[in-house]
């Protein structure tokens, strides 16, 4: 009886302990699958059982239908993610309540194409739409249209086109395939679009308009440019990827302003593909479409954006190029407390692991460093390196997971306060001016790699999509 | 009346430590010993209120064995109170250890200097809450109530 307050007490101190303690089973396990990096759709999907077995307990993640609310299951998500270090984001929209994406392809077919598709050739272009269509979902969508002076749809199924292993002798006849009218092309299907719709031109960007007798190569590439500019000014929220392949060529070549004459080799071709931004987000990352934006025949790559992107990005504790030491405050913003620098050296090193991909640059763009912007007190520099899997260890895993590149930057830490921007600047890409002539009067030189008046007509469409500046801003505050 | 507002203080020191050993901003498990990755990876894996949570059973339950189990006037002098001290300070960090170990190797992770160095702590923090059990729980011992020091 004596020992009747201790007892009571002690039970006390464990109903305590038992409140303070850990999580609901739901948290656990978004937790789990965000630690171990199972985000899949089979994870995504025992989430969603585990909110129906409970229905009194996770009302509020249902509809009044007692359907899982994936969007209030995605910021439920989120919440989760937002309290891990770092932080992670998973991105649940293709698992849940989205629906699939449709294919609208654009086949052009004015004479300058038909060299593409020769039966003695390697078949890149035809097995580059076949390869589009087939990396849509089985079930998803798909429509053909024949484009040069307008848009025709094509009369046959699906399964006839992929088939079909002479497409510009089976479409014959359609329409007038003397010249290509951007204006129209690229109206129509900015018009013709709808949400969730990914229209796809394929097309060697040769802008021929009808009747430029005596009109100068100059005045043409300023109407291309403007026409570019004009068609994408006029609808907002858009996302267009430039994507350059190449192919066989053979047969003639109808030269602006030249004799035609005949030409076996590689010529590029381009496939341009517009989409809502939304739709050109879930296209990046809904594994699903893997194959669309990312196909290995694909050689350059520029992905169009109307606004600056937030790029997430995770300071990376263990790095070998790390130095000095410092510690990721949690919270808003990336803030490194307690730097200190290299004993020996002085130097301050991190890295950061960024996911570059959404914004779908070319590598080669990505990884060079004149192309950013890099301020601060002290000075510091920037590398940066693409992830590859051997960077990969179980201790950084969950750092570099869904992380394309590693971002490092070096300085003297002398101020007791830094604040170091990283900026990549928004300019058209170096393979655009590398990829375009202004002259395609013979097959010499760079004939092989090159496009008459690519750098005006992908120019205008710049000019009408650029948002910002810069792709995106990355503030990294340092303290003492 | 005194002792039982030693009691309600030490559990209250004993939750404000499981407290502190949840949350996110001020780590109790984080003053002592910092290693960026492997602390991130204590609190990802919930880790930090079950080392808490063994510390805290360790502790007061060597207390509560010293002086309702033992309990006895053989044993009452202060040299084996810290006898019992040594063996919770020390059994404490070998099962936190050992639990570490576990849901890393669990994850596919491997901290073992760092684990060792982390667990250093739990010498420290199970020796501080033995006392505080101690100074909660002698007052109802029939033979040790005087350990370590009579009052």
């Amino acid at each position: 009886m004596r020992r009747l307050p201790l007892l009571v007490m002690m039970c006390v101190l464990l109903a305590g302990l038992a409140a303070c303690g850990g999580h609901g089973k739901l948290d656990k396990a978004v937790r789990s699958v965000l630690v171990s990096g199972d985000t899949t759709r089979a994870a995504y999907d025992s989430l969603c059982s585990l909110v129906t077995e409970n229905p009194g307990k996770y009302s509020d993640l249902l509809t009044p239908e007692g359907k899982v609310d994936h969007k209030k299951m995605a910021d439920f998500i989120d919440k989760i993610g937002s309290q891990l270090r770092p932080p992670m984001h998973w991105d649940t929209r293709p698992y849940g309540g989205v629906d699939d994406l449709s294919l609208t392809v654009y086949f052009e077919r004015s004479g300058s194409m038909v060299p593409y598709d020769q039966r003695g050739g390697g078949g890149q272009l035809k097995k580059a739409v076949n390869d589009l269509i087939n990396h849509f979902p089985a079930g998803s969508k798909v429509d053909i249209n024949i484009v040069n002076d307008g848009i025709y749809p094509y009369q046959h199924t699906v399964d006839e086109f992929l088939k079909d292993r002479d497409i510009y002798q089976s479409t014959a006849g359609i329409g007038d395939a003397s010249y290509t009218d951007f204006q129209l092309i690229f109206n129509k299907i900015l018009e013709a679009q709808r949400p969730g719709n990914v229209s796809v031109l394929v097309s060697d960007l040769i802008y021929s308009p009808k009747d430029t007798r005596g009109v100068s190569l100059d005045k043409i590439f300023n109407e291309e440019n403007s026409l570019a500019t004009r068609a994408f000014a006029k609808y907002k929220g858009k996302s267009v990827v430039v994507q350059q392949l190449m192919g066989d060529f053979s047969g003639k070549y109808y030269p602006y302003n030249g004799v035609p004459f005949e030409y076996s080799g590689k010529r590029p071709f381009y496939l341009v593909i517009i989409a809502d931004n939304d739709a050109m987000d879930q296209l990046a990352q809904d594994k699903r479409y893997s194959g669309v934006l990312d196909a290995p025949a694909v050689s350059n790559s520029y992905r169009f954006n109307q606004s600056t992107s937030e790029v997430e990005c995770r300071v990376l504790p263990e790095w070998k190029d790390n130095a000095g030491r410092f510690r990721v405050k949690h919270g808003d913003g990336i803030v490194l407390a307690k730097c200190d620098g290299d004993r020996q050296t002085g130097k301050l090193c991190f890295s950061l692991a960024a996911n570059l991909g959404s914004l779908m640059k070319d590598d080669a763009m990505l990884t060079d460093v004149s192309n950013y912007e890099v301020k601060s007190i002290d000075g510091y520099t920037l590398t940066v390196q693409p992830i590859d899997q051997s960077m990969v260890t179980a201790n950084n895993k969950e750092y570099l997971e869904g992380m394309t590149h590693v971002l490092t930057l070096v300085g003297d830490l002398k101020s007791p306060r830094d604040e170091v921007h990283i900026a990549l600047r928004n300019e058209l890409p170096a393979w655009v001016r590398q990829s375009s002539s202004t002259s395609d009067t013979s097959a010499g030189g760079s004939f092989s790699t090159t496009t008459l008046g690519l750098e005006q007509l992908l120019g205008g469409m710049f000019d009408a999509m650029k948002g910002g500046s810069n792709y995106f801003d990355i503030i990294i505050n340092l303290q003492r | 009346m005194k002792h039982l507002v030693y009691l309600i203080i030490g559990i209250a020191v004993t939750v404000l430590f499981f407290i502190l050993s949840c949350t996110d901003g001020f780590n109790i498990w984080e003053l002592l010993y910092f290693n960026q990755g492997y602390n991130d990876k204590m609190y990802n894996l919930d880790m930090y209120p079950v080392i808490a949570a063994i510390t805290i059973l360790v502790a007061w339950g060597g207390a509560a064995i010293y002086y309702y189990a033992i309990n006895s006037v053989k044993f009452d002098r202060w040299y084996h109170w810290l006898a019992v001290l040594g063996v919770v300070a020390v059994l404490a960090p070998v099962v936190c250890y050992i639990y570490n170990d576990t849901v890393f190797a669990n994850n596919g992770l491997m901290y073992i200097g760092e684990s060792i160095q982390f667990e250093m702590q739990t010498v420290l923090f199970a020796a501080l809450l033995f006392i505080v059990a101690s100074y909660s729980m002698r007052w109802w011992s029939s033979n040790c109530r005087h350990t370590p020091l009579p009052q």
